[in-house]
């Protein structure tokens, strides 16, 4: 990193951490007020800025009218667009704020509600989150509109969004307003999928169940009509799209095989790569509907299919640590 | 695939700001301009056209900025800036990829827009130079908000909103920024053609006189005009005669008389065309040149140390008599007696025996002119040529001719007896504007005349033209000859609401010129004077400037605060709004989770005496909203039920 943009790094660390402290903590709904409202000029700006210096001391030299005239309307402008700028922000509110888990290495998902607060429009809200940014469309007056972030998740665990960034260059591109948001938002993250162990079958079917294994676990037997907390994945989508009713796959054997997912039974690796492996082992059950049951040091949870058991076991996996694990 | 908006609106910025420069520019650089953008349009449309490579348009902008130095030979100067500007311009279009590119263009087309403007400021440009900032202003919107979905006429509306809502603070600044009065750099001077007189008068080399309708200046006088046989506006003093044609002569000079002034005083003011040369016109000798970049030469000619490149207003002080005690210096004397010894020896010797039979000076150029008025000369624009020894071939043989004719060869003949005498040029005469106030001269106002030396009076102004033809002073030039002029030029003489409206367009150019295009430091003094200041000082202006721009910029602030910007919502929201707050003022007021069949069912239970008549309103706005009409027909409906919810209120 060249010196440069370490000293804007260190800047913007210094004066992040500042906001913080000046406004404090928000809570839910959000309204974004003057007073933790900041602008600036965009380069364009003082671009434009230095261009209208110029022609202002050009007209002023030659005592050309016409010059200063339409220097004075742009310095107008200008002004009439930093405005402009500043108010496509102010009085919006946030009225909603949730995350949704991601994959290690892959991206979780910060979903916000923004609402015009008021008869004004919004245009071109950018909602950015670390590196991660994204442009709200317009927000008509007296209405709102979801923004989805996707928002890069490197490691397991539970990753803090400590702040994130509500800007707007409206209209006009010479001016930059925007404001830091603080809401205790976090997003979980799921270990990996990784991993290449074939899925370990319950002790009280195992004959049975290695014998389905062994046929290939993309035979499936037969099918039947949609039930509620059905897996999408076993939906027959070819069918649908023949204007049949929505079917399901079923496995043979899928209803009685339940597998057994424990974490003390895989030795020889380390504790990541262990949980990396049974999340594979996870989404590769739930694909096939099999049931399956998680034991993790300090925390059981019985044989089941459905996908809030899903959810449960990859949450368990996400936060666990050596400690134990807080569900 | 369509162009986005932002190329649509660069390329016209562009372009827009190369058409200020059409008509001064050589033609081959609108041309480039032209190809760039439609390749770079092209390019951006279809996809087997390609932008050139880097190397190709590094070879380019060589040989364009070699093109400019070979025409020009040098970059400095608005005229090859410009053609560098639109060059350089061109090859950055072919190359323009990010926003920052885009940007830059914007400025380039600002940057065609300041040179128009340092060019030329007349009243015409100005809505286009308006055009053009609003056209990079909407370039603005796009280049930052790629895809933003905002409609080109929602774009339109809010950048016009902008600019007007900056217009009185422009207006302002205008008027109280500070002008500086002198100048840090100076622009170099350009080569462009010159109208009007020129220092050299030939005139039997010209067969027809060209009648241009082009203004020459403008006059505003102070009180009284002087009458039409008067109005001799004094411009080049021409010394030099081959026998052909007259000059100034620049490098010889002699010492100066001194005058003295009397008779009635003219005040007024001249507001110059740019003519591109540095001589003034007055009324006759003022009697102290203007400002101090002005002078007289020896020969009372008013000049200006710069050429006047740009509109310029003076005023000046004349008298209807001038005199002078001076003797005629020696070298004096020999200048304004010089003739060529080997031509118009028939004239000549004319000249000499009517010095002769005359009693004194003044005899003698009485008897000139009535050489002039009795031998049958005629009056015409569209002379026959003369031979070499113009003079006697005019005298003796054609004997019609116009101004420079009759000057010459009046001025010739006196010489020739001995009589100090020189052709003065300029202008006689000048349309009054009764809109505007002053009159108007033109380049077909242009004349010739002479001045003598007569011992003890000094220089007289003697006009031979008018022995000729006495009309010629008081009608000019355009009315005197039926057939002068273009055929159009004659027609909309002939009709008397054309000349109104050409007189006031005149006005009105007139008074752009004086109010706006020459509003300067001193004109601010004379504003501060008049708001009640003493003794006004530049920086009381800054400081009403700064007050103004705080005064706007908290009105600019409420104005936006009161008005929601760009998107009301929708007349059918509204109505429903009215709707429930009818009902909320009755004792019932809708529940925000509560939707339109929701409520009018709670209505219907709780308060059945509103319901009848809110309850199908709030059925038919469900309908509407939600439902599936037809749009036809729904337009219909929705102002039906508009004008039933306004009805609610006015009902008891």
């Amino acid at each position: 990193m060249n010196p440069w943009r370490r000293i804007k790094q260190a800047w913007r660390e210094r004066l992040a951490s500042w906001v913080r402290k000046r406004q404090g903590a928000d809570a839910l709904p959000v309204t974004v007020r003057r007073q933790r409202l900041y602008i600036l000029p965009t380069r364009a700006g003082v671009g434009l800025g230095a261009l209208l210096l110029f022609m202002l001391l050009a007209g002023l030299n030659y005592g050309n009218n016409l010059a200063l005239l339409a220097t004075f309307l742009l310095m107008g402008f200008v002004l009439v667009g930093m405005n402009l700028c500043h108010r496509n922000l102010q009085d919006l509110r946030i009225v909603a704020a949730t995350t949704r888990p991601g994959f290690a290495g892959e991206h979780g998902q910060l979903d916000l509600t923004l609402d015009a607060g008021g008869a004004q429009s919004r245009w071109a809200v950018r909602v950015a989150c670390g590196a991660a940014h994204t442009q709200a469309g317009c927000i008509a007056g007296q209405g709102s509109a979801r923004v989805e972030l996707a928002v890069p998740t490197p490691r397991r665990g539970r990753q803090p969004i400590d702040r994130f960034e509500l800007s707007t260059t409206f209209p006009f591109g010479l001016f930059r307003a925007w404001t830091w948001i603080h809401l205790p938002l976090a997003i979980t993250v799921y270990p990996a999928a990784r991993g290449t162990l074939p899925l370990p079958y319950g002790s009280d079917s195992q004959d049975q169940g290695q014998a389905d294994a062994g046929q290939g676990s993309d035979e499936w037997s037969g099918m039947r009509p949609f039930r509620d907390g059905d897996s999408p994945r076993r939906v027959i989508w070819t069918a649908y799209a023949r204007e049949l009713p929505l079917l399901v796959k079923e496995y043979a054997g899928a209803a009685a095989e339940w597998l057994q997912l424990d974490f003390d039974a895989l030795s020889g690796f380390d504790s990541e790569r262990r949980l990396e492996q049974i999340c594979r082992w996870i989404l590769d059950a739930d694909s096939r509907g099999a049931r399956f049951a998680l034991a993790l040091p300090g925390a059981r949870f019985p044989a089941e299919s459905s996908a809030a058991h899903r959810e449960r076991c990859l949450q368990a996996l996400a936060l666990w640590t050596t400690a134990g694990t807080q569900p | 695939m369509t162009l986005p908006a932002a190329s649509i609106w660069l390329l016209a910025s562009f372009l827009g700001g190369v058409a200020l420069h059409a008509d001064r520019l050589p033609f081959h650089y609108v041309l480039v301009a032209i190809v760039t953008c439609v390749w770079r349009a092209l390019a951006e449309v279809r996809h087997d056209i390609r932008l050139p490579p880097a190397w190709l348009r590094g070879l380019l902008a060589l040989a364009l900025l070699a093109g400019v130095l070979i025409q020009y030979r040098t970059v400095n100067g608005l005229g090859p800036g410009t053609a560098l500007l639109v060059s350089m311009g061109a090859v950055k279009l072919l190359e323009t990829r990010g926003r920052r590119d885009r940007y830059i263009m914007v400025a380039v087309a600002l940057f065609l827009m300041l040179s128009a403007c340092l060019d030329r400021q007349s009243m015409v440009r100005a809505p286009f130079y308006l055009l053009l900032t609003w056209a990079c202003c909407v370039s603005f919107i796009y280049i930052a908000n790629p895809g933003i979905g905002l409609s080109t006429r929602q774009a339109l509306r809010l950048t016009a909103r902008a600019l007007a809502l900056s217009l009185p603070l422009a207006l302002l600044l205008f008027v109280f920024f500070p002008r500086m009065a002198g100048q840090l750099w100076a622009l170099p001077s350009q080569g462009s053609a010159s109208t009007g007189l020129s220092d050299e008068m030939t005139p039997g080399g010209i067969s027809a006189l060209s009648e241009s309708d082009e203004p020459a200046f403008r006059v505003r006088f102070f009180g009284a005009a002087p009458p039409p046989q008067l109005r001799y506006w004094r411009g080049p003093v021409l010394h030099k005669f081959d026998g052909y044609s007259w000059r100034r002569d620049r490098t010889q000079s002699y010492r100066s008389i001194k005058m003295n002034y009397g008779g009635n005083a003219y005040r007024y003011r001249m507001t110059l065309e740019p003519h591109q040369r540095n001589w003034l016109f007055a009324l006759e000798t003022p009697q102290l040149p203007p400002s101090p970049t002005t002078y007289f030469s020896y020969d009372s000619q008013l000049l200006s140390a710069q050429p006047v490149t740009q509109a310029m207003s003076y005023e000046l002080t004349s008298y209807t008599e001038t005199s002078s005690s001076d003797e005629l210096s020696v070298l004096g004397r020999r200048t304004e007696t010089s003739l060529p010894l080997d031509r118009n020896p028939r004239s000549n010797a004319l000249a000499r025996q009517l010095r002769v039979q005359s009693a004194d000076t003044a005899g003698f150029i009485r008897s000139v002119l009535a050489l002039f008025r009795d031998r049958g000369f005629t009056y015409t624009l569209t002379p026959e040529l003369l031979q070499q020894d113009s003079v006697d071939d005019f005298i003796f043989n054609t004997r019609e001719g116009f101004c420079g004719h009759y000057a010459s060869a009046f001025v010739s003949m006196m010489r020739a007896a001995g009589v100090p005498a020189r052709v003065v040029t300029g202008y006689q005469g000048g349309e009054w504007n009764p809109i505007g106030d002053y009159f108007i001269v033109r380049q077909s106002d242009a004349h010739a005349w002479a001045e003598v030396w007569l011992e003890g009076e000094g220089w007289r102004r003697v006009d031979p033209t008018a022995v000729v033809s006495p009309e010629r002073l008081t009608r000019g030039l355009l009315d005197l000859l039926p057939d002068a002029g273009t055929q159009v030029q004659r027609f909309a003489r002939s009709l008397a609401w054309v000349q109104n409206l050409r007189q006031g367009w005149d006005a009105a150019n007139t008074w752009w010129n004086d109010n706006v295009a020459q509003f300067n430091a001193r004109a601010q003094l004379s504003i501060l004077r008049r708001l009640g200041f003493d003794s006004p000082r530049l920086r009381q202006l800054g400081w009403i400037a700064a007050a103004g721009l705080a005064t706007w910029a908290f009105a600019m602030l409420l104005w936006l605060a009161r008005r929601a910007p760009l998107q009301r919502p929708d007349l059918l929201g509204r109505g429903y709004r009215t709707l429930c707050a009818w009902a909320g003022r009755r004792g019932l007021a809708r529940a925000p989770d509560e939707g339109p069949r929701g409520f009018a069912s709670r209505l219907q239970r709780e308060k059945p005496e509103l319901a009848a008549r809110a309850v199908p309103l709030l059925e038919e706005y469900a309908e509407l909203r939600y439902g599936r009409t037809r749009d036809d027909e729904r337009r219909e409906r929705v102002r039906r039920w508009l004008t039933d919810v306004r009805r609610l209120r006015f009902a008891a």
